[in-house]
């Protein structure tokens, strides 16, 4: 298996891992929502996944650099430039107190990134097979 | 003609050499007073011509002479002497409503307010030897209808016949539409003047469906000062809703103090508590009986449910009891003793800790004396029912000193912690220490606080690690902190820097300011809501000191800030400001480990809540302590069509008493439905949809621009103006001249400008971001009742009040009619009021007679007044008794615990003072900020300018 191969199998795992997340974010949201959950106890879990969300997502996309996988890399530049704004304005976290009146962004951003893994998903597995297919000729 | 002309049969004037003043006599009964005597005959009608007046755009106003002329001898028309008009009976109603006009208007003068301008002074009688000599023809004065019984089938007459038009108009049209329950009545807003008592109408009546409500209780509907909405006839659909601009919310004032004479709310004991099974609602006055009473429908969900077998049985006298009488059934606020599965633990005791700045500044300004000596004046008001309330002080400055007392000790000792980054205790015990129990040393303490510290010289303030010692010290139980600070946070946890930048003031990053500057006071706000611990922020800088970012902590906790620029204990004022209302917090009976819910009638959501509060849910607030007088704004969605005659909201407050006990408060309101929009504009409520405006508005400029917040405002204002033109009026999408509203909504675009002019939302470089956040803080918590007033400052004129003003009559205190807030009122030789709950300015005009400082301020000329906060002096006479009487009944007559200041301000004194009293008469144009008039037309632009379908 060529380097190829590898990265669009790593990067293959790693939009699943994001994808996970996301339908744990949204399905913690629709908790919240019907009162399941407070918003203290919300913001404590999900505050924790943020970081570390981000910061794998840049990596992923470091690695998309690094290896010159420029289609890949300009999909997922979008999204690092967005994650980067987010933290430098200080509003990546989830606050207990506003939750309840920005929950529908919250819901609609967790949704357009629940879509954009989903599609990524696909694309790395196509990657991955192409790859693997130009390898085995 | 002349005094005695008008003087009422059988009285005579005769001059008093001694006292330079009219003595009037009766002849008949030889009765003699200084006041002139009173008839109820309608004025003579050739001492003032009525006529109706022109709307302005009808050619030049009548004669103006804009000279200014004073009466010769001043000292008569300030006592309203025998010149004085008897002007009929001296209620308000016959009088000129804006006679005061652009003569009496001195050096302010507003252009656009001349059409309406040129009555005359209703205490200037015409034969005023001066206004004759000067040839002032007198102006016109308009029939004004007494406003109180609608003033005839439509709009007031005194309109513009154009505007008349319009209104039969709309009359006509939508009086086809067959049973008419509100009568919507069109008044055009253009060239007519203001009359301040009409924010004191009640809200539009509610008009229930008959056999809605199952008692005859008129308290069985919620009271406005409990709840109150915004619409008081709720549309069946949102897309009328929408339609329509106008925004629905409640406006929630659940625990509301009780003042002498208002109905203590009744307390149902026998823990029968009859509740919804699906939707937990309880049970009310609007629940259906079914099933030969055996079962109720709710009225929220509609669901059956079966009636408790106790619900009927008197526990008491163990006997069968009338359900029809009992409480919760007649009344719409009622409080339930909560039995045991309402409680998460035992009824927490009251608990009180004060962390108390001892830095150089606090000390100084005597903020730390005068705080110990109302705690210890206070520690018997505090709410102390049963012997449990706890209390405990920790000092800070640069460290943190705790005092801890043994039980029954009379000796405090002092520990001092100064590792600020890990704050820990010093003793697990004796620090929160019960006040009955250690009533001496505690009172020992307090004495001894202010001098301790005397020499203090440190600079510096540890006050977040202060508060993280207070959150570890009752953690486990839940209190009230009351922080009490007088310089920036600067050490350990929570520091803050001096963030004030005068350049920003004024621009789009403004906002930036009133933003939270350090994440702690949120953070710890959040923990504080899981203690059950609320925070109290008194705050005393001389310079800045963040309010911003401090007003957090109480925001979230369901507390309160309070704010004391320039504090200095030197002057009494300040002293008795701060004490009174520091007592009042401390003495007010707050509920303990609250929540709320607030339940609608099905197809309706509660989506927004504005206020002190932390939301938990997406209906639960939770609050660790419920102030007392504090109002909570809720939007409400329609999500569904409502078919039911009648919708219900529901508050329910559950919390315990100081006095331990367990409590649900319930308040039900009910509100007609409605498919017409005519009958939901005119069951608008005004008060209630500023109030939901001005939470908006404070909100939005924090988290958009100041400017945006601005905007938003005049653009929901003009939406509802164009929209109702085209709806209710015959002018349709066409451009018109008039600018039309229903009568219950007449205040509210001048109620939008005043909230424009606030010191909260005004555009202007120079309010400092402090004041600014604290107005803003104070927009958010202010019931109805407050919050009008510092929106629409109240202006009173003195000098002419009528004689019965400031006496003791049936309701207290009679105050004057109020004047609308324009400075063509401030005559040159007058003595006016201006009040905003806040503050109470006393303007003296420049032209003020001596007898009148004699008689008020205890000086022999004018000259040797000197303005600023003041006390005035209470004097053997009886202009000053009336005086001092209507300030001590503007200070009390309101809820709350403010006290507003004094200030004297002189017409040609400091320019800050007199400005910023100026800035209260929200009528005049100030700076870039438009007067009401300029505000008319160019809402009346913008509204024909665009279309509204």
């Amino acid at each position: 298996m060529t380097g190829a191969g590898w990265l669009f199998l790593f990067a293959v795992i790693a939009a699943a891992g994001l994808l996970f997340t996301m339908v744990f974010f949204i399905i913690m949201f629709s908790d919240l929502e019907c009162d399941y959950i407070n918003p203290i106890d919300l913001c404590n879990k999900l505050n924790t996944f943020v970081l570390p969300e981000a910061l794998f997502h840049a990596f992923l996309t470091l690695l998309f650099l690094l290896s010159g996988q420029w289609i890949a890399l300009f999909i997922n530049a979008p999204l690092v430039a967005f994650n980067l704004q987010k933290i430098q304005s200080n509003s990546h976290m989830y606050d207990a107190t506003e939750i309840f009146r920005t929950l529908s962004q919250h819901k609609k951003e967790s949704f357009i990134k629940l879509g954009f893994y989903l599609l990524c998903f696909f694309y790395y597995l196509y990657r991955m097979i192409l790859a693997l297919i130009s390898e085995s000729e | 003609m002349s005094g005695q002309q008008q003087l009422p049969p059988g009285w005579i004037a005769q001059w008093d050499q001694n006292h330079g003043r009219y003595l009037f006599i009766d002849t008949a009964t030889n009765h003699s007073q200084w006041e002139p005597p009173v008839h109820g005959a309608p004025m003579n009608p050739d001492s003032r011509p009525q006529t109706v007046s022109p709307g302005p755009g009808h050619g030049p106003a009548p004669t103006q002479s804009k000279r200014r002329q004073y009466a010769a001898d001043q000292t008569q028309a300030y006592y309203g002497g025998a010149d004085m008009a008897p002007v009929g009976p001296p209620s308000y109603m016959d009088q000129p409503i804006h006679g005061g006009g652009g003569a009496g208007s001195g050096g302010l003068f507003t252009p656009g307010l001349t059409a309406e301008a040129g009555g005359q002074p209703p205490y200037y009688a015409p034969d005023t030897p001066s206004w004759q000599n000067g040839g002032q023809s007198p102006g016109p004065a308009y029939a004004q209808p007494p406003y109180v019984g609608g003033g005839g089938p439509h709009g007031q007459p005194q309109m513009g016949a154009l505007a008349d038009q319009f209104s039969q108009m709309g009359m006509s049209q939508h009086g086809a539409m067959g049973q008419k329950p509100f009568g919507l009545h069109t008044t055009n807003l253009i060239g007519v003047p203001i009359d301040p008592r009409e924010l004191l109408r009640p809200p539009p009546e509610i008009r229930l469906p008959p056999g809605a409500c199952l008692s005859q209780n008129p308290l069985a509907n919620a009271d406005p000062s409990y709840m109150r909405s915004t619409i008081n006839a709720v549309p069946t659909t949102s897309s009328l809703l929408n339609k329509s601009k106008i925004s629905f919310g409640l406006v929630l004032t659940p625990h509301r103090s009780i003042k002498d004479g208002d109905e203590p709310v009744p307390v149902v004991t026998d823990t029968v508590i009859a509740r919804c099974r699906r939707c937990r609602a309880y049970i009310n006055p609007y629940v259906q009986f079914i099933d030969g009473g055996n079962r109720w429908k709710c009225c929220l969900c509609s669901m059956s449910n079966e009636v408790p077998q106790l619900f009927d049985w008197d526990q008491q006298r163990n006997q069968p009891a009338d359900r029809w009488s009992r409480l919760e059934l007649n009344h719409s606020a009622v409080d339930f003793v909560a039995p045991t599965e309402y409680m998460v633990r035992p009824p927490q005791p009251p608990v009180y800790v004060f962390l108390l700045d001892i830095s150089h500044a606090a000390v100084s300004s005597g903020m730390v004396a005068t705080a110990t000596r109302t705690i210890l004046e206070s520690l018997d008001r505090l709410p102390n029912a049963d012997n449990r309330t706890k209390v405990a002080i920790i000092a800070f400055d640069v460290a943190l000193h705790f005092f801890s007392i043994p039980p029954g000790g009379t000796e405090a000792s002092m520990l001092v912690v100064s590792d600020l980054d890990d704050v820990f205790l010093p003793k697990p015990t004796d620090l929160l220490i019960n006040l009955s129990e250690t009533r001496a040393g505690l009172e020992a303490l307090l004495t001894k606080m202010g001098d301790m510290f005397q020499e203090s010289h440190t600079v510096g303030s540890a006050m977040g690690p202060a508060l993280q010692a207070g959150f570890k010290l009752c953690a486990s139980v839940g209190a009230k902190i009351i922080v009490l600070s007088a310089s920036l946070p600067t050490l350990g946890a929570g520091a803050l820097k001096n963030r004030e930048d005068n350049k920003v003031l004024g621009t789009a990053k403004e906002s930036a300011l009133l933003q939270a500057a350090s994440s702690f006071y949120k953070l710890s706000a959040i923990d504080c809501v899981r203690d059950h611990i609320s925070v109290d922020m008194f705050l005393f800088s001389p310079s800045y000191t963040d309010v911003a970012t401090l007003n957090h902590l109480p925001h979230y906790t369901a507390g309160g800030t309070y704010f004391y620029p320039a504090f200095n204990a030197t002057r009494s004022e300040d002293a008795i400001k701060f004490a009174h209302e520091f007592g009042e917090v401390l003495a007010s009976p707050i509920g303990l480990e609250a929540v709320i819910r607030v339940r609608p009638s099905r197809g309706m959501r509660m989506s927004q809540y504005h206020g002190n509060v932390f939301t938990r849910s997406t209906d639960l607030l939770a609050l660790p302590a419920v102030p007392v007088d504090q109002s909570y704004a809720i939007e409400v969605q329609i999500e569904e069509n409502l078919n039911t005659p009648f919708v219900v909201f529901q508050c329910a407050l559950l919390h315990t008493t100081c006095d331990g006990e367990r409590r649900i408060r319930v308040i039900t309101l009910a509100l007609p439905t409605t498919n017409n929009i005519s009958e939901l504009y005119s069951s608008v409520d005004q008060i209630a949809l500023i109030t939901l405006l001005a939470n908006k508005a404070v909100e939005r400029s924090m988290s958009h621009k100041m400017e945006d917040a601005r905007e938003a405002l005049t653009n929901k204002l003009t939406d509802i103006l164009g929209t109702y033109k085209n709806t209710m009026t015959s002018a349709g999408s066409g451009a018109s001249a008039a600018l039309s509203i229903c009568d219950n909504m007449k205040m509210f675009p001048l109620l939008c400008l005043g909230l424009l002019k606030h010191v909260g939302l005004r555009q202007s470089a120079q309010i400092p971001p402090d004041l600014r956040a604290y107005a803003q803080a104070l927009l958010g918590t202010l019931p109805s009742q407050l919050l009008i007033p510092y929106i629409h400052p109240t202006f009173y004129s003195l000098h002419n009040m009528p004689p019965e003003c400031g006496t003791i009559g049936e309701g207290g205190v009679i105050l004057p009619p109020p004047q609308p807030l324009t400075s063509e009122r401030l005559e040159r030789h007058g003595l006016f009021l201006i009040e905003d709950g806040q503050t109470i300015f006393l303007w003296v005009g420049r032209e003020a007679v001596p007898q009148l400082m004699v008689d008020v301020f205890d000086l022999p000329s004018y000259d040797q007044l000197r303005g600023g906060k003041m006390t005035l002096p209470i004097l053997d006479n009886p202009f000053s008794e009336r005086v001092n009487a209507i300030i001590a009944k503007v200070r009390e007559m309101r809820r709350g615990p403010y006290r507003p200041c004094l200030y004297v301000v002189k017409e040609d004194g400091e320019p800050p003072l007199r400005l910023w009293a100026l800035s209260s008469l929200i009528q005049d144009r100030a700076d870039q900020l438009p007067s009401y008039t300029q505000y008319l037309t160019q809402l009346k632009d913008k509204v024909n300018g665009s279309s509204y379908s």
